[in-house]
This record gives C-alpha cells, sequence and structure tokens, in this order.
C-alpha cells in the first residue's frame, strides 16, 4: 500500500461523501474487532491495527467504488454488514485497512409470495424481514440465534445456518441468486431459478467466502409457509451421549425431518435446564413442524423412535416450548453478557464443528476431556449437537472460563485459542470438518490447510483469480 | 478473636425474563394458609422457567464473598474456603474485587454461611456457593408455597440465626420477585432485635465489631459505620453479579453435605404462619411499557440533526 491514512479517507470521502465516512476514533477501535475479541473490546482494550476509516456503502455502485479504488491502491478491506461474527472475520488485521460497511443497503426489494422468493439488499436484518414475512403468513425458515441482530448479507457470506436447519437447511439450501461485487469492481449477478445443470454451482463461490473474494450486496432466498400452530414439542431425557448420538441417527436415517433435532450434554443441558433435567442426564429434543398432517407424522415417528430406547424418558412439551420461545440473542442479552462479563471475569466461548455418526462422539469425548485436563479456570465444559444430517451432525462445544492472572488482550491466547486448538485437532483426528456454522473468521484459519487438505489448491487458486491483489480480508480463510 | 460469622439469606428464584407474556396469568390464586402446588408462585405457573439467584440477594452474596477476601492474614473461614474463594475470584481487568490486604483494619478473619428455605431446586445454587467456600450451607425444607408470608420467613431467619449460624451480620437482598413485600428484612431485624439498614450499596470492615455501609437513602447516598450486630439489607449494589467457580473447585467439594433442617427445628409453626397469611394473588394486569417512537426522515446526517432540533428540541429548550 502506498498511501498514507489520511490519503485513503480523503478517497473515501470523495468516492462515498462526507457523511459515509466514519473516523471517529472509538467507533474505528470498534470496529477493528468482532465477538471473537470481545473480552478486549469490553474492557476497553484494543490490540488488532485500528483501521484508517469505516466506509458506510449506501449502494452497489458505492461499494464497486470502494473496492475499486482499494483494489488499485493496495488497502485491505473488511467487508460487514450485521457484526455479529464471532470469529474474527470482521478483524482488522492490516493497518489502515477500510471496513465496508453496508448496513445502509437495507431495502427489502421484493417479497414474491407467487414464486416463494423474496429479494433484499445485503443490510436487511434477518428480523426484519422475518416480520415482514410472518404477516402474509411465510417464512425464511432461517433462524440463527443473531436473527435479532444479523444482515442478510453476512448470513449468506458465513454459511449462516438456523435453528431449524434440519428441515429447511443452511442459508446454502435457501439462496437461490444473489449479486456480489468483486475486487476490481465487476458486479455479478447469479439468477433466481429453482435449479439448474450449467456447469459448477458457482453460487458457491460466493456463499460462505467470508468477504475474501467478493461483496455481497443482494440476496435472493426461498420462503416457506410458516404454520407455528402445527409445531409441536418434544423432549425426552437420555443417559448418555452415545445413546442420544444414535437415537439422532435413527430420525434421520429412518427419513424424518424435525426442525430442530437436538441433543445436549449434562453441562451444557444443566446450563439451559437445570429446572427440570436431572444432575448428569443428558436431554434430547425436538420440534416437528409443517402442514398439520406433517407435523403429526413427523411427531409420530420420532416418538416410536425415542420409546424404543429405554434409556429416554420423556418430559412435558412445554418445558421445550417455553425454553425454546427465550432462545434469541438480542440487545438485551448482550448488554447483560457484557456486564457479567465486566463484573465476573466470567466468559462463555463456543466452538462448533461435525463430524459423521462413526465419528461424532469420538470428537465429543476426546475434545472435552482434553479441555477439562488441559484449559486451566474452567467453570462449566459441555455441548450439544443442533443440525443433523443423514451422514452425521454437528457438535456445539460450549464453554465457560473465569479470566485470571492475564490482561484482557491475553484472553484469546491464554484459553480460546488453546481450546480452539484441542478442538480443531480431535476433530481433524476423527475426519470432521473443524468449522460447522460460524465460519473460519481468522480464529480458525490457522487450521485451515489441514481442514482442506489437497483441496486447498482450489481455495488458494479461487483467491488467487478473484483477488489477485490480495485487498480482501487478510488473514481470513486463508492463512497470511 | 473471633471470626465475623456472616449468613447470607438467598431465594431461588424464576428468571422472570424467560417468562413468555401469555403466562403472566393468575392461576387458582394460593388460599390463604393453604399449601400452593410445588413450582406455582401465588397462581402465576413458573414451572416452565429456569431458577436463578434472586438478582438482590446475589449482590448480597458476592458482597459477603469481598468482605470475606479483605479480611486480614489467614481466613478465619472455614478450611478450604480461602483456596476455593481464591481460585474463582478476578475478573482480569475487572479491578473490582479487593485484594486480601485490603481495608480490614484490625479485623478477624470472616466466616461465611449461605441460606435457602424451600425444596431441592436450591441444591445446586448452595453447591455453587460451597465451592465458592460458604459453609455451612443450609436448606430449611418447605413444601409449602411462602409467597405473601413474610413473617414466616422472617422467623425462620431468626431461628436459623439463633439456633444454627450464630451470626453477627445478616446479609440478604431487600426483596426478591415481583409481588414480594420487600418487608422480610425488617421483619426478621425486629425478631432479632438488631438494628437493620436497607437499600445497601457496599459494605466494608471498620474493625472487629463493625462495619461500614453505604446504602440508599430517602435523600440521596450515605455512610454509616454500624455496630455487630446487624441486618443489611441490600439493594442496587455497586456488586451485583457473584463469581462463578471453576470446575476444579467444585470436584473438590462435591462430597459436601447440605444441612438439610425442618422449620420445626427451628421453633417455627408454618401452617399456622399461613393460617395468618392475609394477602393473596387475585389478577394481574400488564403495564403497558410501549413507547412512542418517531422516524425522523431526511437525507445526510445534517438534514436529520437539524430536523431533530427544528422538530423537538428548540422548543424544549427555549422553555428552559
Amino acid at each position: 500500500m502506498n498511501l498514507s491514512r489520511e490519503a485513503i479517507v480523503e478517497a473515501l470521502q470523495n468516492l462515498l461523501g462526507t457523511e459515509n465516512v466514519v473516523t471517529d476514533e472509538l467507533i474505528l477501535k470498534e470496529s477493528s474487532i468482532d465477538r471473537f475479541r470481545m473480552f478486549e473490546g469490553i474492557h476497553g482494550v484494543y490490540t488488532q491495527p485500528i483501521p484508517a476509516a469505516v466506509a458506510m456503502a449506501q449502494s452497489t455502485e458505492q461499494v464497486g467504488d470502494v473496492l475499486r479504488f482499494a483494489n488499485e491502491h493496495g488497502v485491505n478491506v473488511v467487508p460487514r454488514t450485521g457484526r455479529t461474527a464471532t470469529e474474527g472475520g470482521l478483524e482488522t488485521a492490516v493497518a489502515d485497512s477500510v471496513v465496508l460497511d453496508g448496513s445502509g443497503m437495507n431495502r427489502i426489494l421484493s417479497i414474491d409470495a407467487y414464486n416463494m422468493q423474496a429479494t433484499c439488499q445485503c443490510g436487511v436484518p434477518l428480523q426484519v424481514l422475518e416480520d415482514r414475512l410472518r404477516e402474509q403468513g411465510l417464512t425464511t425458515g432461517h433462524s440463527p440465534q443473531s436473527k435479532p441482530l444479523a444482515h442478510m448479507g453476512g448470513l449468506v457470506a458465513t454459511r449462516s445456518i438456523g435453528q431449524f436447519s434440519t428441515l429447511y437447511g443452511g442459508i446454502e439450501d435457501m439462496v437461490v441468486g444473489l449479486e456480489a461485487v468483486f475486487p476490481d469492481g465487476t458486479v455479478t449477478r447469479i439468477k433466481n431459478v429453482p435449479r439448474r445443470a450449467v456447469g459448477p454451482d458457482i453460487r458457491h463461490v460466493v456463499i460462505g467466502n467470508e468477504g475474501t473474494l467478493c461483496y455481497i450486496t443482494e440476496v435472493t432466498v426461498k420462503l416457506f409457509p410458516y404454520l407455528p400452530e402445527n409445531n409441536v414439542f418434544l423432549g425426552y431425557t437420555v443417559t448418555d451421549m452415545k445413546t442420544g448420538f444414535e437415537v439422532l441417527r435413527e430420525v434421520m436415517v429412518n427419513g424424518y425431518r424435525p426442525s430442530v433435532a437436538r441433543l445436549y450434554d449434562p453441562a451444557d443441558g444443566a446450563y439451559h435446564f437445570s429446572h427440570f433435567l436431572p444432575e448428569s442426564l443428558s436431554i434430547l429434543i425436538f420440534v416437528a413442524e409443517g402442514p398439520a398432517g406433517v407435523a403429526a407424522a413427523t411427531a409420530a415417528g420420532i416418538e416410536a423412535i425415542v420409546t424404543a430406547h429405554a434409556e429416554c424418558r420423556k418430559v412435558e412439551s412445554r418445558y421445550i416450548s417455553t425454553w425454546f420461545a427465550d432462545l434469541n440473542w438480542g440487545p438485551e442479552k448482550i448488554a447483560k453478557e457484557r456486564e457479567d462479563i465486566l463484573q465476573t471475569g466470567n466468559i462463555n466461548r463456543t466452538t462448533e464443528v461435525s463430524g459423521d455418526w462413526g465419528a461424532i462422539n469420538d470428537i465429543y469425548e476426546n475434545a472435552l476431556r482434553r479441555i477439562i485436563a488441559e484449559i486451566p479456570d474452567i467453570t462449566m465444559a459441555g455441548g450439544h449437537s443442533s443440525h443433523s444430517y443423514i451422514n452425521g451432525t454437528n457438535m456445539y462445544f460450549n464453554y465457560f472460563y473465569n479470566v485470571v492472572d492475564c490482561g484482557p488482550e491475553g484472553e484469546v491466547s491464554k484459553y480460546h485459542t488453546p481450546i480452539n486448538r484441542i478442538i480443531c485437532e480431535e476433530t481433524l483426528r476423527f475426519g470432521g470438518a473443524i468449522v460447522h456454522h460460524h465460519g473460519l473468521g481468522k480464529a480458525r484459519t490457522p487450521w485451515a490447510k489441514d481442514e482442506y487438505g489437497s483441496s486447498f489448491h482450489i481455495l488458494e487458486t479461487l483467491k488467487g483469480a478473484f483477488d489477485p491483489n490480495g485487498i480482501m480480508n487478510k488473514g481470513t480463510i486463508i492463512p497470511a | 478473636m473471633n471470626a465475623l460469622k456472616i449468613l447470607v439469606c438467598f431465594k431461588v428464584t424464576p428468571d422472570f425474563e424467560a417468562l413468555r407474556e401469555a403466562d403472566w396469568v393468575a392461576g387458582a390464586a394460593v388460599p390463604p394458609g393453604a399449601a400452593g402446588p410445588a413450582g406455582v408462585a401465588a397462581g402465576v405457573e413458573t414451572r416452565y422457567v429456569p431458577r436463578v439467584f434472586n438478582c438482590f440477594d446475589e449482590s448480597a452474596l458476592e458482597t459477603a464473598l469481598r468482605l470475606y477476601e479483605a479480611a486480614p492474614g489467614p481466613g478465619a473461614g472455614p478450611e478450604g474456603a480461602s483456596a476455593a474463594a481464591a481460585e474463582c475470584v478476578t475478573a482480569a481487568g475487572g479491578g473490582t474485587a479487593p485484594a486480601r490486604d485490603a481495608p480490614g483494619g484490625d479485623a478477624a478473619g470472616v466466616a461465611l454461611a449461605a441460606l435457602s428455605i424451600g425444596g431441592p431446586e436450591a441444591d445446586p445454587f448452595l453447591k455453587t456457593l460451597q465451592a465458592l467456600g460458604y459453609r455451612p450451607t443450609i436448606r430449611v425444607r418447605a413444601d409449602a408455597n411462602l409467597d405473601f408470608a413474610p413473617d414466616v420467613v422472617a422467623s425462620i431467619i431468626e431461628g436459623c440465626v439463633r439456633r444454627v449460624a450464630h451470626s453477627d451480620l445478616l446479609l440478604l437482598g431487600c426483596r426478591s420477585g415481583p409481588g414480594d413485600s420487600g418487608t422480610v428484612p425488617f421483619l426478621a431485624a425486629e425478631r432479632l432485635g438488631w438494628p437493620c439498614l436497607t437499600q445497601v450499596t457496599e459494605v466494608e470492615r471498620a474493625g472487629a465489631d463493625r462495619v461500614r455501609v453505604a446504602y440508599v437513602a430517602d435523600d440521596g447516598p450515605a455512610r454509616v459505620t454500624v455496630r455487630l450486630p446487624c441486618v443489611l439489607a441490600v439493594g442496587n449494589a455497586v456488586v451485583s453479579r457473584l463469581r462463578v467457580p471453576t470446575l476444579s473447585a467444585r470436584l473438590a467439594q462435591r462430597g459436601a453435605r447440605i444441612e438439610e433442617v425442618d422449620a420445626a427445628d427451628l421453633g417455627v409453626d408454618v401452617a399456622a404462619g399461613l393460617e395468618r397469611r392475609t394477602c393473596v394473588l387475585t389478577g394481574l394486569e400488564a403495564i403497558d411499557r410501549r413507547r412512542q417512537g418517531i422516524v425522523i426522515g431526511g437525507g445526510s446526517p445534517r438534514e436529520k440533526a437539524r430536523a431533530l432540533f427544528d422538530r423537538h428540541l428548540r422548543e424544549r429548550i427555549e422553555r428552559l
């Protein structure tokens, strides 16, 4: 890069107007991190290079203008929308980066109830879209915990998944078309069709690129009827995780598609369900939804499978429906979490991976055993499976620790990264994927080559082709 | 010199934040003297939401731990408490937890005890307190719903102070969940014959038999030094979150016993007390907390700021 910080700001102001270029020092500091370094942020300690500016793009053209400028001058760009990233993907790893913010591109462009698809700009909050859809009896079927805060562009960029994924799929199953801008300013649109066989599915070059190849400016997603009145909530205690995984597998293999299929271990279960879950037991949770007959048949099929296992005992349905109604994270919970962390020094972290049915229990047991044995100051370590498939499931490790004997800047290196290392090592050892739905970010990029193996060639070639000057979100997905 | 014996009373309450709006319905109100079904809080169905420490009691529990830490020398607390407490203290950069050699003067050590009233649902919370160094942890068995029965609760606390914990300082939250009368601290103090300070925000030792207390009086914040024994009802304290014990601290206390006590052993006739209860829940009415919002239009932030000033602020400022 051959431009000074001041020159970058001046150029951005010329492109976007002064009012769309943020240079407030505190905002820049806060924009240098995401939730991966929230412990630092909560304490007002910022260790990452501070960006030159936050550029608030208002249109696809402005996104193109900024990217073209950055590409010409070798300025690192960190794309973002709703800022709910958890894995360091929004960290500005390079001095004087530009954070390219699309949250102002927040128009719902169309809701097509006949063709069952909706098109919106990247900065539309999922909650806003869902609220509009539900007024019409529709839903995207996408419901991540971050729904109140996350925006559509970021959800697609990180290959997000929602709580109802076992029925509706991940975001990659929902996106039918999109618009994206590449570093040289090229605007590409992938049209909206039910399916195509016209060569490789190039949507997947864009979906999950985490801002390392292009900037997603518009997405079109599928719609589904919203029929919550038919939902059936089921819960069962189970004596051990291995049996729980077996039950999940049987449900999937026998062709049932509940929207929710979850298995919590005793530690994670106690965190959510201590008001009814006996200590030392795990818990299985299912939600069957859809048209009344489908929901009822799904629930009946699951019931038959689970009750064939003597290790399982049914719990009252209302425990599950009440819990589910309070699961999402909005601003209030974020604010409470911040105060909790400040006062107690105790912080909750998660790492999500996946594995096939033959591997998942080994990944779970070995990683958890090592975390408890090797990491100091752990106050809770457990996990749950929350997204199942015909050939396997995910494991969402959920853990808390007290940050002691180090400053805020030491939290990641003392605790979080060593825990990630354990989980990645054990997942790779048993053939799983080191990230299930949060994205690699910068947190787990050190293990990207081990994850990809020989297929890393494809990723590297894509990066070289679309971002030859390496200006897109340096340090994310591709090790720096 | 004897240790300062602190008894902290806490209530395990439903997490009302997790209660759905539709669940705020007064069911069949619990008649005076009748034992309510387990988990039914005076007619509102709360069985389906998690349990939490009552937030004011949580402040009291953490306040007591900090008094313990501030005591000089090898604490007079129960064996193992120091290590357990030390292990789970101290946020990096949090900066509010005092060091062990912080104020305390010539005060003796501190011993911590915790008391809750109710069924086994309180046990996980008592185990957490064991891992933090509380000893003894006491649960007074009560199958009856004691909501709207502050006399009964206060008499149980009095009995526990006199017969089990032999405390010098009683710490508890100034009130518990919705519908609470907020009178338990006063009634307990009256029964014990001890002075009572409410809306307490901070406590520190001020010698062997005194504590310095910050509290919020009717006319604003105040500080006083109080001779022990006394009752302190904690309000919106500076410290509002209880620290979290490590897994290893929990494991170290795995065999520790919770002392279960019957109210009758404390000289309290619960049934007779409930017979005298005069307050019952007869209905609930939602408070409308909606706020009016106005979206200010305009192309640029400058235009929006101008519209905000012209339409909504100018007149108010001129009136000042």
